[in-house]
């Protein structure tokens, strides 16, 4: 407790100190780890195998001694380290790691660390500026010496909150740039004929299908509109035009390289043309700022007592991923495969690939996890899609057979593999996520997996239990394996790739509490930053007026602009009644068109509202495009109103496209609908819809007749079902001596064929089917002469029977005859 | 009744031959009759009987054409057959037209029938029952299978009644079909709500999302479900989700209060207090939009989809789904949508030409002015297509 409490004191003084001198700077105390009362209960963590230092000198005078030792002094002072130089006698400027008294290596180590701000410590920026890393990334050591730091300073972070300093930026105008010109005649003679010559046959109104945006329409001012937001007359070659031809190889009409090519030729063609200019100077602009203009908002909140691995994917270039726990021996991943590359904003974007750490380096988590029976793997992935199964996300194994843990993917399921006393030796039967909650979302997300002895494995969500308990229980882990190896994105035999994106990797040999793994999802990941717009410009009631985002590179491609604030630098202003209408932000001189989030923002400021960083202006965050990257990036915003400014604009109405073409001639004529057949086929033989026979053959052929009028799409199939409704209606209807009498008066059903089918009979028989089915006197319909002949036709084959004909035989014929001419084309046609 | 040996032969391999021995050969020049008989077929779906068709020709010959169709409409199918056809693929994602009768259907009949105004298809406190069979319920759809099962003429069997005493929501809560059973079983079903948003405007403003597509609008009503990342690929979010989240989560809030439960197979409605499917994978962007109530805005009367017609006269904002249902049937889109529904109903196609398209301008115009009834779009479409 001695050392936890001098950690405070040091912290309190540093802090105080800092107030004193801060002229212009606003000091923001955060205190998201304080909870307030008692210090929990907590674990020890097994944070390190002790090294074996050979340290003999007197002991440590203090527990904060104790604690320098353990952190910084035992990892610094091997002779490949800093103990070659630093030490007495030694070359370098101060014995911060001199072996022959720990004190006095303190006293001096004390000169060149900050505790408050361990990253800002000289130790770490001289390492991080190049001096003796003894990693193959500069990065990776600052980092690792930053944890060395932290841990020295213990949980004064945690417990007292980290302060960010706001600082006053440099106030910097808004960049020239290229913005379109109001006509669209350069437009027309630069991009617009290759869109017209390749992209019109969707992209237009004209088009047969047509699909929006319609950057290719025949008519150049609207198609200028549609283009806009697809060039980039800044930086031609980042176009959408071009990219979706490049990299996304969207319809390229030949070679897809040479397609973008050609594109950007004429982009460039197009922007050569339209000379730079000043911002609009009628927009009500702040002051610019890049992203590493502002204030860093990144680290600390994490739980990291019991992480003895972590790998936050900084590096950024190389093919190795460091674990920048501090815990010795790192594994530092060895990144292999075709398509595996750094991902903007700290991570690792695997496409087929893996990275892989060494045996003996993995070893470190099969010595510490088995110390402690327990353990948790905690992830930021991307999972790259939902439809991979059965992969490994992150494992430590041996192949396909042989694992200690994996952490996987099956389509929407995160899977939890583990060895231990009541599993195989492949971790099976492994815990899932149950499928029908969907956890795995292909999105960012915080996956957290635990096991310990008592509730064996559990995996977290974004901050959630899944509710997935493991049947199985816990269990030991001396059966874990010490020769495996941990890999990301893949097996370590290669076969099982997953695809997604790491934004961090941590291993810890504690089982994480709820509120653990709560903090962790809350710290987020990534590198963040305060950027302070300046307003002053347009708002001189307050002093030091600015707008405040929180800034990070999302991804690869884009900014997350988050909760801004309305805030003085002045501690002591009252920044109300400042009235903001419709904010927007601007990238490279000009506002972005897509992501205005804030552009509906109508508010006047009230300081009542203030928080530790002013007052809140929206609750949303939104995601702008990234440019140039973030080094050159630059941001600014606009205002519509905001203070004594005033610009409102109002967004012209759009143009009216043009009507399409005529479309080709289609068939005045259709046929009926299945209903409409069953209907009609029911009015002509007056046999009723609801009858047995018909319901039960409708039901069975209602599907197969058409369905819809056009009589291109009338099929052999369709007439099929026709012809099995025009049988059942007739059945039913001369198997009605009624109904049959009054349809067709005077034909002897009874007769046979020789008596029924007279001249006469015949016409009893023809006539009333043609009348009903045919109408009277219509030209649309068949010649009713030329049906006659053909129905009689059908009479003399059917009662061709040489003088055998059976005794129905006159009731069947007189069937075929109805089905015929109810089935027929003067039916269905209409 | 089992049929003869012939037949019996005919079903197994003669059907082709006697089936399509005649085929109808329509001439360039069509009188009055034929007139008649292609505005009945269009209309009713079977043909007239002479008495009938003789009226409709001497209506046509006395200049009555719109006169003829409406004779037509006397006639039982055009409700038993037209209209419910006509409306069926309205009420499953699957547009499917092999569904049984449900309140969704039987409501957009009544209300042709009656001349009951259309534009007040998607907010009106209506619902059109049977008499007799099983009561009306929210839990089953068993009122309206029975009619269908029975062979129920629609025509003469619906009445009209609110949907507010069979289905207790509250009236202000009523908005038309989409508070239907038959609705809200199809679009308010498991998901986000979204899919009623869509298929309303698809089935009623002939648009699906692909077409009102605009990523300049304000994203601050997307939902914290959207990912803004899929993949780890924000140009996918910035490129074409956000075209479509943008408008469409900011209208669809207006029904954050309904659900349909798919184990009880009931629909609810729970005021002021927002479904949790509104919540779903709400961390998959925390920053985004956290639904808190039914309001909705419509952020397309600005920019392209403001070619839609919206009404001027409404605020275009509000809560719940009445004031959502106002805003979309009294836009142009949808009575265009409505009369280009009939126009391909009855005319076999879409409108193809400039004399078409001036032909559906009319309709639209015509249908605007004169109180929304369907029949006269109906009466308008198979008299302009029934041939010269």
């Amino acid at each position: 407790m001695k050392h936890l409490e001098h950690t405070r004191a040091l912290v309190s003084q540093e802090v105080a100190a800092k107030l004193k001198g801060l002229g212009a700077t606003f000091l923001l105390a955060l205190i998201a780890g304080c909870s307030g009362g008692g210090a929990d209960t907590v674990d020890n963590p097994v944070t390190a195998l002790p090294p074996d230092t050979g340290y003999n000198g007197p002991p440590p005078a203090t527990a904060d001694v104790q604690a320098f030792k353990l952190n910084v002094w035992d990892n610094l002072s091997p002779s490949n380290r800093c103990g070659a130089c630093h030490v007495v006698g030694g070359t370098g400027v101060g014995a911060f790691v001199r072996n022959d008294d720990i004190n006095l290596a303190y006293e001096e180590a004390n000169t060149i660390v900050d505790l408050t701000d361990p990253a800002e410590s000289l130790m770490v920026t001289r390492v991080a500026s190049g001096h003796n890393c003894w990693l193959g990334s500069n990065d990776a050591c600052a980092d690792i010496m930053t944890t060395w730091i932290t841990n020295w300073a213990g949980d004064a972070l945690g417990e007292g909150g980290r302060a960010i300093e706001l600082e006053a930026p440099i106030i910097t105008d808004v960049g020239n740039s290229r913005n379109f010109p109001v006509d669209s005649g350069l437009f027309a003679s630069t991009v617009h004929p290759v869109l017209t010559q390749y992209c019109a046959d969707c992209h237009s109104g004209s088009a047969q299908i047509p699909q929006t945006p319609y950057f290719a329409d025949p008519d150049p001012d609207a198609a200028y509109e549609a283009a806009r937001p697809k060039i980039d007359l800044n930086e031609p070659s980042n176009s959408r035009f071009v990219l979706r031809l490049r990299n996304e190889f969207h319809n390229c009409w030949s070679d897809c390289q040479a397609n973008a090519n050609e594109m950007q030729t004429q982009v460039e063609a197009f922007a050569n043309q339209v000379p730079l200019t000043e911002i609009d100077p009628s927009l009500l602009v702040s002051k610019a700022l890049t992203l590493y203009g502002g204030t860093a908002a990144s680290g600390g909140n994490r739980f990291e007592n019991s992480q003895i691995a972590l790998w936050e994917f900084k590096t950024g270039q190389g093919t190795v991923a460091f674990d920048t726990s501090g815990v010795e021996p790192g594994i530092n991943l060895t990144i292999s495969g075709d398509d595996i590359e750094w991902f903007g904003g700290f991570g690792l974007n695997v496409k087929s690939g893996k990275a892989q750490g060494s045996t003996a380096s993995s070893k470190k988590l099969h010595d510490m996890i088995t110390s402690t029976g327990e353990y948790t793997v905690e992830a930021w992935v991307v999972p790259g899609n939902v439809n991979q199964e059965d992969v490994p996300i992150i494992s430590y194994s041996a192949g396909n057979t042989a694992r200690n843990f994996t952490l996987g993917q099956t389509l929407y399921q995160y899977d939890f593999f583990n060895r231990s006393s009541v599993t195989d030796g492949n971790g099976q039967p492994q815990t899932t996520t149950d499928a029908n909650d969907e956890d795995l979302q292909a999105t960012l997300q915080h996956v957290v997996a635990t096991f310990d002895p008592v509730n064996g494995r559990t995996v977290y969500v974004n901050g959630v239990f899944t509710d997935d308990v493991d049947g199985l229980g816990g269990g030991t882990l001396n059966d874990w394996d010490d020769t495996f190896a941990f890999v990301i994105g893949n097996e370590v035999s290669g076969d099982r790739q997953w695809e997604g994106i790491f934004r961090l990797v941590a291993v810890h040999n504690r089982a994480l509490t709820q509120e653990q793994i709560t903090q962790n999802f809350d710290a987020g990941v990534g590198e963040k930053f305060f950027l302070l717009f300046s307003v002053a410009d347009w708002v001189t009631s307050v002093p030091e007026p600015y707008v405040l985002f929180e800034v990070s590179q999302f991804d690869s491609y884009s900014y997350l602009f988050n909760e801004p604030h309305f805030i003085s630098l002045d501690p002591t202003a009252d920044t109300s009644g400042v009235p903001i209408q419709a904010m927007r932000i601007g990238v490279n001189g000009a506002e972005s068109d897509v992501g205005q989030a804030y552009k509906n923002l109508d508010m006047t400021t009230d300081s009542l509202n203030n928080t530790d960083f002013g007052e809140p202006l929206s609750s949303l965050g939104t995601v702008v495009a990234l440019e140039k990257g973030p080094e050159l990036d630059e941001f600014f915003l606009t205002f519509e109103v905001i203070g004594s400014g005033t610009n409102v604009r109002t967004e012209p109405a759009p143009l009216i496209p043009p009507p399409p073409p005529d479309g080709d001639a289609v068939p005045a004529i259709g046929v009926r609908t299945f209903d409409e057949i069953n209907a009609t086929m029911s009015t002509v033989t007056g046999v009723s819809t609801q009858h047995p026979d018909v319901v039960t053959t409708y039901s069975l052929v209602r599907q197969q007749l058409p369905t819809i009028e056009t009589i291109d799409g009338f099929s052999s199939s369709h007439q099929i079902a026709i012809a099995q409704m025009a049988i059942e209606y007739c059945n039913a209807l001369v198997e009605d001596n009624g109904l049959r009498g009054s349809y067709f008066p005077g034909f002897n059903f009874t007769g046979t064929v020789a008596a029924s089918f007279t001249p006469t009979g015949r016409d009893q028989l023809i006539d009333p089917l043609l009348d009903n089915v045919f109408g009277i006197g219509l030209t649309t319909q068949p010649d009713p002469v030329e049906a006659k002949t053909e129905l009689n036709n059908l009479i003399d084959r059917l009662t061709a029977c040489g003088g055998s004909c059976a005794n129905d035989r006159t009731e069947t014929v007189a069937k075929a005859v109805c089905s015929a001419a109810i089935g027929s084309a003067g039916m269905l046609v209409q | 009744m089992p049929c003869n040996d012939l037949a019996k032969a005919l079903r197994r391999k003669g059907l082709a031959v006697v089936a399509f021995l005649f085929v109808a050969v329509p001439t360039a020049f069509a009188g009055s009759l034929e007139q008649a008989k292609r505005i009945h077929d269009r209309i009713a779906g079977v043909p007239p009987s002479d008495a009938v068709l003789l009226q409709m020709a001497a209506d046509i010959d006395n200049g009555d054409a719109i006169g003829a169709a409406f004779r037509a409409m006397d006639n039982a199918n055009f409700y038993n057959i037209t209209l419910k056809n006509f409306a069926a693929p309205w009420t499953n994602r699957a547009e499917s037209v092999f569904v049984p009768l449900n309140d969704y259907i039987a409501t957009v009949i009544g209300m042709v029938r009656d001349d009951v105004p259309f534009n007040t298809l998607l907010s009106a406190d209506i619902v059109y029952v049977g008499n007799g069979g099983p009561a009306y319920s929210v839990a089953n759809n068993n009122h309206y299978q029975t009619m269908e099962d029975n062979g129920t003429d629609l025509s003469t069997a619906l009445t009209q009644t609110t949907q507010s005493s069979v289905n207790g929501l509250p009236s202000a809560a009523t908005a038309g079909i989409m508070t239907t059973r038959g609705a809200a079983e199809a679009f308010f079903v498991a998901g986000t709500n979204r899919a009623m948003f869509r298929f309303t405007m698809l089935n009623h403003m002939c648009h699906d999302m692909e077409q009102v597509r605009d990523v300049t609008r304000a994203p601050d009503r997307i939902r914290q479900d959207v990912s803004r990342s899929p993949g780890g690929d924000s140009r996918i979010f910035l490129n074409n989700c956000v075209g479509c989240h943008s408008g469409m989560d900011a209208l669809a809030g207006a029904f954050a209060f309904y659900n349909f439960d798919e184990e009880t197979e009931t629909f609810s409605y729970s005021p002021a207090a927002v479904d949790s499917k509104y919540f779903n994978n709400d961390a998959n962007f925390a920053f985004g939009f956290r639904t808190g109530d039914d309001s909705w805005t419509n952020y397309w009367r600005q920019g392209p989809n403001s070619l839609l017609g919206w009404d001027p006269n409404l605020p275009g904002s509000g809560n719940g789904a009445k004031s959502l249902g106002q805003e979309m049937a009294n836009s142009d889109a949808f009575a265009e949508c409505q009369v280009t529904k009939v126009f391909r109903n009855m005319c076999f196609r879409d409108p193809t030409d400039t004399a078409d398209r001036n032909q559906v301008a009319a309709m639209v115009a015509s249908f605007q002015n004169s109180g929304y009834r369907m029949k006269q779009v109906f009466a308008e479409a198979a008299t302009y297509c029934m041939g010269d």
